[in-house]
């Protein structure tokens, strides 16, 4: 069984049994959820860890964040803890009902999973309607996504927080009216309806791994997350607003953060096979997009890990989205079920690329170089990542 | 060989699914066959260059399809080109919106442009998963990708299938896609010119006005062979 398939199925057995279960076990004390395309598990261990100041919190650890994940994490752990819980996109409407949350972050909404969650306007249509009498829940929303913003603006209390979009190709119409939305810098509005940015209450400045955070009235504080790149930073920033909004002391907060130095194996270094690899969590073309600046430059090589389980969405066709011409200048071992996908991908893209079944493997083909790095960076999808994981936990418990 | 203008039709309205890859892989192979390309991007609001040899349009949201089908008809240019022979691929919601009409985000029948003789309808249920079809002359590779889409296509006597379905829905009705002239229709994405390169070389070939010799590449052949295996045994 993997990683958190366990949870999947205690949480069935729980529902089963007492199907009101979540909000049974929610009742005031679900300090607050998480959801997002991309950044939810690390914004949801970001925030639990900052809310921790204030007493105990129980979280999801393994990423499971349907209803039977969500029910089983409720079910563990100190009864009066506070919960701060990842969500689903899809589930997110359901579970928001039944847990009542004191705070509720939306990050970001792009293209993912397509063959299951349906497209971003969908997702977008069906949080507007979940927030419209959310009277008891403050939306902590990214102000700089078009799509978040639409799906937040009219509910009861909303503070936005301008923590950044990188990749724009899913929101670039108007949620509303169906035109083009004009783009300035990190201003956007629809020319024909007039829906545009709110202003935000709260500001992300990252410069290179140097993160401010400034708020009303010439609050500002200094993140110096362990957790590397823009998105993560921008997943601090949301974090330390939502405790403002739970009354913790945003200082603490960001302290706290910075203790944070893996999430459910992110950017974790571990042992396969021969290699020392850094995991790296890539499933979309938005996260892609600011993942190519956290690898080390070209010439140095990079492994690719392409599956296309359920959980990984089951068309690969969004790798045509991902920028790959980024890594030109380097050889990219493609490896995965879809591998071969991946390598007609880097084909046109005019990246040197190698397709190897098993790059672990002792007298695997490696690219020059590559047996000799200190680390190797590896970037899998999501059922991939956790199959290397889950390779390097046994690996080190048999050498132990 | 002569430089071919290759017209990326509103790709931030028609590129949800990957099909922007349709003209990398234009690209790709133009130039294994010598032929220079220029690739332009229009988005709405701009006007739709009219002596292009190969426009270019693929799949996208429901409210997205709306948006550029208005934005085509008021433009007229793709209608116009398409009338004097120019080579057209259209994916999915793109492929829809050529035909008479299709259904919105609400399932109302909309207005289409015309250039292709279908009609598309919501299908009961959608249809998710990959597609495997028979081609017809010239093409002579089963045709493979990927499809996701919620439209049942019929098609009107000016119009051929790309196809018969080998597994999968295409149209919803045995056939896959449509083609009439120079303009081709499909649901595959994957996308459709990287894993179909004969197709990519029969646009190519209607925008040269000549026919090309295959040419064959590993690394696409090992996929397809992959894909087919998977869905055909």
């Amino acid at each position: 069984m993997g990683r958190g398939e366990g949870m999947v199925i205690g949480g069935r057995v729980i529902l089963k049994l007492a199907p009101n279960a979540i909000e049974e076990m929610a009742r005031d004390r679900v300090a607050a959820l998480v959801s997002a395309t991309n950044g939810k598990t690390s914004t949801t261990r970001l925030l639990a860890t900052a809310v921790e100041q204030a007493g105990p919190v129980i979280s999801q650890h393994t990423g499971a964040n349907m209803t039977s994940g969500v029910a089983v994490t409720l079910a563990s752990g100190d009864p009066l803890a506070q919960a701060v819980l990842e969500v689903d996109e899809a589930y997110l409407p359901a579970i928001f009902r039944a847990t009542n949350p004191r705070v509720i972050i939306l990050g970001n909404l792009s293209r993912d999973q397509l063959d299951r969650m349906n497209e971003v306007a969908m997702v977008a249509r069906r949080w507007r309607d979940m927030l419209a009498d959310a009277t008891a829940t403050t939306v902590v929303a990214n102000a700089d996504d078009p799509s978040i913003v639409w799906a937040a603006r009219h509910a009861p209390n909303v503070i936005w927080v301008a923590a950044g979009q990188v990749w724009t190709a899913d929101s670039a119409v108007c949620l509303d009216c169906g035109a083009l939305l004009r783009r300035e810098g990190t201003t956007w509005q629809c020319p024909r309806c007039g829906f545009a940015r709110p202003t935000p209450q709260w500001t992300l400045e990252y410069v290179e791994d140097h993160t401010t955070v400034r708020g009303p009235g010439d609050q500002r504080y200094d993140m110096r997350l362990q957790l590397p790149g823009r998105f993560n930073a921008a997943n601090g920033a949301l974090a330390l607003v939502a405790t403002v909004v739970m009354g913790l002391d945003p200082a603490e907060s960001a302290r706290r953060m910075a203790t944070v130095e893996s999430v459910s194996g992110r950017y974790a270094v571990v042992r396969v096979g021969e290699l020392t690899i850094r995991l790296l969590l890539a499933k979309n073309p938005a996260g892609w997009s600011e993942l190519v600046d956290v690898m080390p430059p070209a010439p140095t090589p990079v492994i690719v890990t392409i599956n296309s389980n359920a959980a990984d969405g089951r068309d690969p066709s969004w790798l045509w989205d991902v920028p790959f011409e980024r890594l030109r200048g380097r050889v990219v071992v493609a490896t995965g079920d879809r591998r071969r996908d991946l390598a007609v991908r880097l084909l046109h893209a005019e990246v040197d690329h190698v397709v190897i079944e098993d790059p672990y493997a002792p007298a695997a083909p490696l690219p020059p170089g590559m047996r000799d790095l200190e680390v190797v960076d590896c970037a899998a999808t999501y059922t991939a990542f956790h199959h290397l994981r889950t390779t390097a936990d046994r690996q080190a418990g048999q050498r132990s | 060989m002569s430089d071919i203008l290759v017209v990326s039709i509103y790709p931030t309205l028609l590129g949800t699914y990957g099909d922007g890859g349709n003209v990398l892989a234009l690209h790709h192979r133009a130039r294994l066959h010598g032929i220079g390309v220029e690739v332009i991007e229009v988005e709405p609001g701009q006007a739709v260059p009219e002596s292009a040899d190969l426009y270019v349009l693929g799949g996208g949201e429901d409210s997205a399809q709306t948006a550029a089908a208005d934005a085509l008809r008021t433009d007229g240019a793709l209608i116009r080109a398409a009338d004097s022979g120019a080579a057209v691929l259209a994916v999915c919601a793109g492929y829809q919106l050529l035909g008479e009409y299709f259904p919105d985000a609400t399932s109302t029948a909309t207005p289409g442009l015309g250039i292709l003789d279908i009609r598309t309808e919501r299908l009961p249920k959608r249809a998710v998963g990959e597609l495997a079809a028979t081609a017809k002359d010239p093409v002579t590779q089963i045709l493979t990708g990927y499809e996701n889409h919620a439209g049942g296509t019929q098609l009107g006597p000016d119009a051929t299938p790309l196809g018969a379905v080998r597994s999968g829905i295409g149209n919803g009705n045995g056939s896959e896609g449509a083609t009439s002239g120079h303009v081709i229709g499909t649901y595959l994405h994957g996308p459709c010119l990287a894993r179909n390169p004969q197709l990519a070389d029969l646009l190519l070939g209607w925008a040269v006005g000549a026919d090309l010799n295959f040419i064959e590449e590993p690394e696409v052949t090992q996929l397809r062979e992959e894909r087919l295996r998977t869905v055909l045994g």
